[in-house]
């Protein structure tokens, strides 16, 4: 889903002994990777570890980033943009895995090629970074449902506004610079092809279950941990609006 | 009355205080709605007292679905009316020529932006009412005051009117606030997740829109404010007005309200300041209030806009 300009390699199920929630899965003989984590989405952690797997991408995106060859030809703007949101994604990342203590899933492991090949170039740090606010908007929006307990909901409604922020803030920036995919110049910020323009829905923002947020995540090739869902919430589902493939 | 300790059980305690206030004005002749006076025809208590009840907060009890919705059916028509009368669309031509100065203003460049916000304020109003939501005040666009003087029309936010960064910074605030309130009420909807859901999925429209403001605001002089679109510090300061020279004590009370408790630091009982692994060279204390946006409640929220309606809220 992340259109980054290299090959992706999806990478391949690995085991490596760890504490705090791998999962070891067998692995191809000579093949490379960083094991798994299974997610148990019938509980409050579960959710919340989904949520810590999230920003776990998305700081690792903005630290390569800011201190990628490609940052400073970025313009002042996005530069102070990237930089917020490196910081703000890091602690949300740290917070999360404090919250989480001993049932915080374990670091998880990028593909290092691919992670590269989404900073080649200004134009495409901004398209990716678009790909993972709307992504982390659709998840939280998706997800806040299945929270049992109403603090834990508050949390992620703390968070999930300030992704939105984000979002609209990289695609601001975007339309400035001419990226009117799917959108009317102007209103990208917030454009119909994320905030619904027509039918019962209309007005309202992207959400994708947890299982289509994970498909997405895993079909970039950036981790090299599967994760997986183990258990899938409980509750019912309701049909997915998903942010569109990144416009190039 | 025999059915009146189960209805009033079931709400909460304030609300019986509120209602015997109510009951003694009815009784003294107050306007009560064509159900009360229905009820109390036929002698009937409970239809009486379970309609008194939504009398006593004029609408929903405000903790239910029905009452969430309503509350927020309430902020959204308040932000379309808002909007139409900054483009010159209201329904009531008075509140088009109140913004008939400003509107000459506003660069052409940033119109597709405040159009956008307007008609996804039209789709919310048009969604939460197919979806069950009550007009309980009637509102109508003739209901507002935007300089923020229940009616006057002289508030502490009449530069609005006339002024286009003091526009920006009362769109702001009222983009702010609707994000703060959905924010509030979401674990009042954790029984409908439904209706939970679509609510996260307005919240999250307004924070889009409260970041395009805030962006337009950075690009045109309010150099306090993040290109990023989020809330560095709290209280009034937090609104990032330095670029409004002298602005009215009342409009820096209302943006103390909308602002309140947004320097937070405190997550889940985590003092996030001193978390491990944060970038370095960074201020920390403000990158920790901008990493998580607050609630507010319904009554911190109603504190803020009653001064915009001229209908009692409460």
């Amino acid at each position: 889903m992340l259109g980054v300009g290299g090959t992706i390699v999806l990478a391949p199920g690995l085991f490596q002994a760890c504490d705090n929630g791998y999962v070891p899965v067998t692995a191809p003989a000579g093949s490379g990777g960083s094991g798994s984590a299974s997610l148990d989405l019938s509980n409050d952690v579960g959710i919340l570890n989904y949520a810590y797997a999230l920003e776990q991408l998305e700081a690792a995106f903005y630290t390569a980033v800011v201190a990628s060859a490609m940052f400073g030809s970025l313009s002042a703007e996005a530069q102070e943009v990237m930089a917020d949101l490196r910081n703000h994604e890091v602690i949300h990342r740290e917070f999360l895995k404090a919250a989480l203590g001993n049932n915080a899933i374990g670091a998880l492991a990028f593909n290092q090629a691919t992670v590269a090949a989404t900073l080649t170039s200004g134009p495409v740090i901004l398209k990716n970074a678009e790909a993972f606010e709307d992504l982390g908007v659709s998840a939280y929006n998706g997800a806040g449902k299945y929270l049992k307990d109403a603090g834990y909901l508050t949390l992620a409604g703390k968070i999930v506004s300030v992704e939105a922020r984000h979002a609209a803030a990289i695609r601001d920036m975007r339309d400035a610079a001419g990226v009117t995919g799917g959108t009317a110049a102007g209103t990208r910020f917030a454009g119909d092809d994320v905030v619904a323009a027509s039918g019962a829905a209309a007005g309202l923002d992207v959400k994708l279950e947890p299982s289509a947020v994970l498909s997405r995540v895993q079909s970039t090739g950036l981790l090299s941990t599967m994760v997986s869902i183990g258990k899938p919430p409980s509750g019912t589902a309701t049909p997915d609006a998903g942010p569109p493939s990144p416009t190039p | 009355m025999e059915n009146s300790e189960t209805i009033l059980g079931k709400i909460e305690p304030d609300i019986t205080q509120r209602f015997v206030t109510r009951r003694e004005a009815i009784l003294k002749g107050a306007a009560v709605s064509s159900t009360v006076a229905a009820g109390l025809a036929m002698m009937s208590a409970p239809i009486a007292l379970a309609a008194l009840s939504r009398e006593a907060f004029g609408q929903a009890a405000p903790s239910s679905v029905q009452g969430v919705i309503n509350f927020a059916l309430m902020l959204e028509i308040f932000e379309y009316e808002f909007y139409s009368a900054v483009l010159g669309t209201s329904s009531v031509s008075a509140q088009n020529t109140a913004f008939a100065a400003v509107r000459a203003k506003v660069p052409a460049a940033a119109l597709p932006a405040i159009q956008q916000i307007q008609k996804h304020e039209q789709e919310h109003v048009a969604f939460l009412k197919a979806n069950g939501a009550v007009n309980t005040l009637n509102l109508t666009a003739a209901s507002f005051d935007f300089t923020g003087a229940r009616g006057a029309g002289n508030g502490p936010f009449a530069q609005a009117t006339t002024d286009l960064a003091f526009l920006l910074l009362t769109a702001q605030g009222a983009e702010d606030t609707g994000v703060r309130a959905y924010k509030g009420q979401a674990p009042n909807l954790q029984s409908n997740p439904a209706v939970l859901e679509a609510a996260l999925r307005i919240h999250s429209v307004e924070a889009r829109h409260a970041s395009k403001i805030r962006r337009l605001r950075r690009a045109t002089g309010a150099t306090k404010v993040k290109f990023s679109g989020t809330i560095t510090g709290g209280g009034a300061a937090a609104a990032g007005a330095d670029n409004i020279p002298s602005p009215p004590a009342g409009a820096v009370t209302a943006l103390g309200l909308i602002y309140a408790g947004e320097d937070n630091v405190t997550q889940g009982g985590v003092d996030v300041t001193t978390l491990p692994n944060l970038p370095g060279g960074i201020d920390v204390k403000a990158v920790a209030t901008e990493a998580f946006d607050e609630p507010l409640t319904a009554a911190q929220v109603v504190a803020i806009v009653q001064p915009f309606f001229i209908p009692a809220l409460s």
